[in-house]
Parts: C-alpha cells; structure tokens; sequence
C-alpha cells in the first residue's frame, strides 16, 4: 500500500484507506469529524457524557460498517446519521414520556406557542455567539426527544419533511407540526419571553 | 390565521409547499402583517439554530477519545460472512444427483432381491437320495408334500394318501 499523507489526503482517499483496515487513515478521519458527530449527538441527547458515549459508538459502528459506504452522501453525513439512530435508540430506551406527554397535552390542545404573538427581534443580532448558544441549548432542553429529534433532523441533517417522517415512524403532518412547535418554543427562549409549561 | 395556513407558511420556508399553493402564501405573508412577522421569526430562529453547533467541541483530547475507540475495536470479533443464502431449487438440485443415485441403488437391488427369491408357483423336485421319495412344493399356498415310499409299494400304490407337511 502507497504511504499516505493522512492531515492532507482529502475523505475519499482516507475512507477507502480505511475501508482497506488502514486504521491510521481510520483515526484521521475521527479527528477530523469528532466534533461534528458529538455536536449531533449532544443536540439529540442534551447530556455531555451520553453524548460522548455515544459519539464513541458510532465511530466503532462506523468502522465495522465501512465497507457499505459507497459515497452517497458526505462521510460526515453517514457519521451523524450513525449517531443520530444511536440516540434514537438510548432516547426510546430511557423513556422520558412524563416530559412527552405534557408536550404532547400542549400540542394537542393547539398549544400557547401556536398563538402568542411572533418574535420580531432577530436573535442572531441582538445575542452574542455565546449567549445565543446558550439559549439555545437552553430551548432544546425544554423539548421533548420528538420534537428535539424533529428539529435536529431538519436543521442540521437537513432531512425533508418526508425523509424525518420516515426516520420517525410518523405522518408528514406530525412532522410538520412538531417542527413548528419546537421553533416557535425556541424563539420564545430566545426572546427570554417566560412561558409556563 | 390558521392553524392550516401557519403550516403552509412554514411549508414555503422549508422549499416544501406545492407550487399551487405558493402563491397563495407569498400574497399571504404580503398583505397581512401577522403572517410577515411570522415568517420572519421563523426564518431567524432558523438561522440561530444553525449557528449554534459550529462552536462544539468534543471535550476530550484527540488521543484519548481515539484509545477507546481503538481499544473497543480490537475487541471486535472477525466478522465472519455469511454465506449467501440458497433458494429452494438450487437446494432441490444439488440434492437430485445423490438422491437419484440412491434410488438407482434401491432399484437394483429391488431387482436382485426379486430373482433370488424362488419362483411362486408350484413345484415338483425329486429328492436324490431316495429315488422312491417324491415331493411337491406349492409357495403360493406354503405348501411341502413329500410322498416317501412305504415298505410295501403295492401298499403305497394303492393307498396314496400324501401326508402333508405344511
């Protein structure tokens, strides 16, 4: 095998080294994209640790399934959709339904997000980068896992509407309606507007 | 507005609200102000969220996040392949030769059996040792007669009862 550069050789050489058990190529690729893959599964999860955990997962699952990545979509992509099942599963084991079900209560009721008023300030521009993560981060924890996983699936996976639907077992209009809920939750967070649950 | 219409609105931000329908929305979000400012808070909540993973940073040195997954995957079993799976007639086939073979086997020998066996019909056979001694063989009717000369001849030749062994 030709000796590869690994900090400069660009994702498909290091994916078909790695596809090749070049393990060297294989940790490059983690150190590359490590980051991208935590930062999923702590949107999805809201816990450091888990997040950690099952960062660490999906990269030995990512090695024993290499061989089926045939460059579809970006390596990164398949890594956090890997990421994003795993969460799935952890969310579906731990059973947060007493927060589910209230969520669910406020939607089905037509929910007070559906009706208070829109947020006119931009928060990108009022907020520092700090801050706005941290309401964020705020936002997200105050979701359930369906509509945190509605969201991270849209927003960062860039998924469709039919694609999430699919990923969740669930209609297109429950996706829909879901993804409103949880942006209209989060711009109310950001605004600091205090809302009762 | 609607619950229907602040869908579609939501819809027509995503680029997922049927082309028919988009018209409807863009004069929408126009003319009623409720429906501008929710675009808007929309479209900027958005792009808040968006924003908000670029600084996360995975909060363990690259070595040691490496070791665990390196350690976890020396651990892993050698993936053994499994062997494509075999229709019914492929099965079916490769069972033929061996099975037509064995019933070649069983027919021979059927063969064999059947012209050892004796014939089931009546039979007469002199017994050599006696050439007086007569005997008589039905299989069909498992049946062995066997006339042995009395002393007197003339006694046999005019009491010919057989006696019978079955």
């Amino acid at each position: 095998m030709a000796e590869i550069n690994y900090s400069s050789a660009d994702d498909t050489v290091l994916v078909r080294a790695a596809q090749k058990e070049d393990m060297g190529a294989f940790e490059e690729l983690v150190a590359r994209h490590r980051d991208k893959v935590f930062a999923r599964a702590l949107s999805m999860m809201r816990h450091e640790q888990e997040a950690i955990d099952l960062s660490q997962e999906a990269w030995v699952k990512g090695w024993q399934r290499l061989k089926q990545f045939q460059g579809d979509s970006s390596f990164s992509t398949w890594m956090t959709r890997i990421v994003i099942n795993l969460c799935l599963d952890q969310l579906r084991k731990q059973k947060r339904r007493h927060m589910e079900s209230i969520e669910a209560m406020s939607e089905e009721s037509g929910g007070v997000e559906r009706q208070m008023p829109a947020v006119t300030v931009n928060p990108t521009e009022r907020l520092e980068r700090g801050e706005l993560r941290q309401r964020i981060d705020r936002g997200l924890e105050r979701l359930s896992h369906e509509h945190r996983t509605v969201l991270v699936l849209h927003e960062f996976e860039e998924m469709d509407y039919k694609g999430i639907a699919k990923a969740m077992d669930c209609s297109i209009g429950t996706v829909m309606s879901r993804l409103f809920y949880a942006r209209r939750k989060l711009a109310a967070v950001l605004a600091d507007l205090k809302r009762e649950m | 507005m609607t619950e229907e219409q602040q869908l579609k609105l939501q819809a027509f931000l995503d680029g997922e609200l049927p082309e028919d329908e988009t018209r409807e929305i863009i004069s929408l979000i126009t003319r009623d102000e409720e429906a501008k400012a929710l675009h808007a808070e929309l479209k900027n909540t958005r792009r808040a969220i968006k924003s908000s993973e670029a600084n996360v940073r995975l909060p363990e040195p690259r070595e040691f996040f490496w070791s665990k997954i390196e350690r976890e995957i020396q651990k892993l079993e050698p993936v053994v392949e499994s062997k494509p799976s075999v229709s019914f007639f492929d099965q079916l086939r490769r069972l033929l030769v061996p099975m037509s073979a064995a019933a070649v086997v069983v027919i021979a020998g059927f063969i064999a059996y059947q012209q050892m066996l004796p014939v089931h019909s009546t039979e007469t056979e002199m017994a050599m040792a006696d050439s007086s001694a007569f005997t008589y063989h039905d299989y069909s009717a498992g049946m062995t007669l066997v006339w042995l000369p009395f002393p007197a001849e003339n006694d046999l030749a005019q009491n010919s009862a057989p006696a019978t062994i079955q």
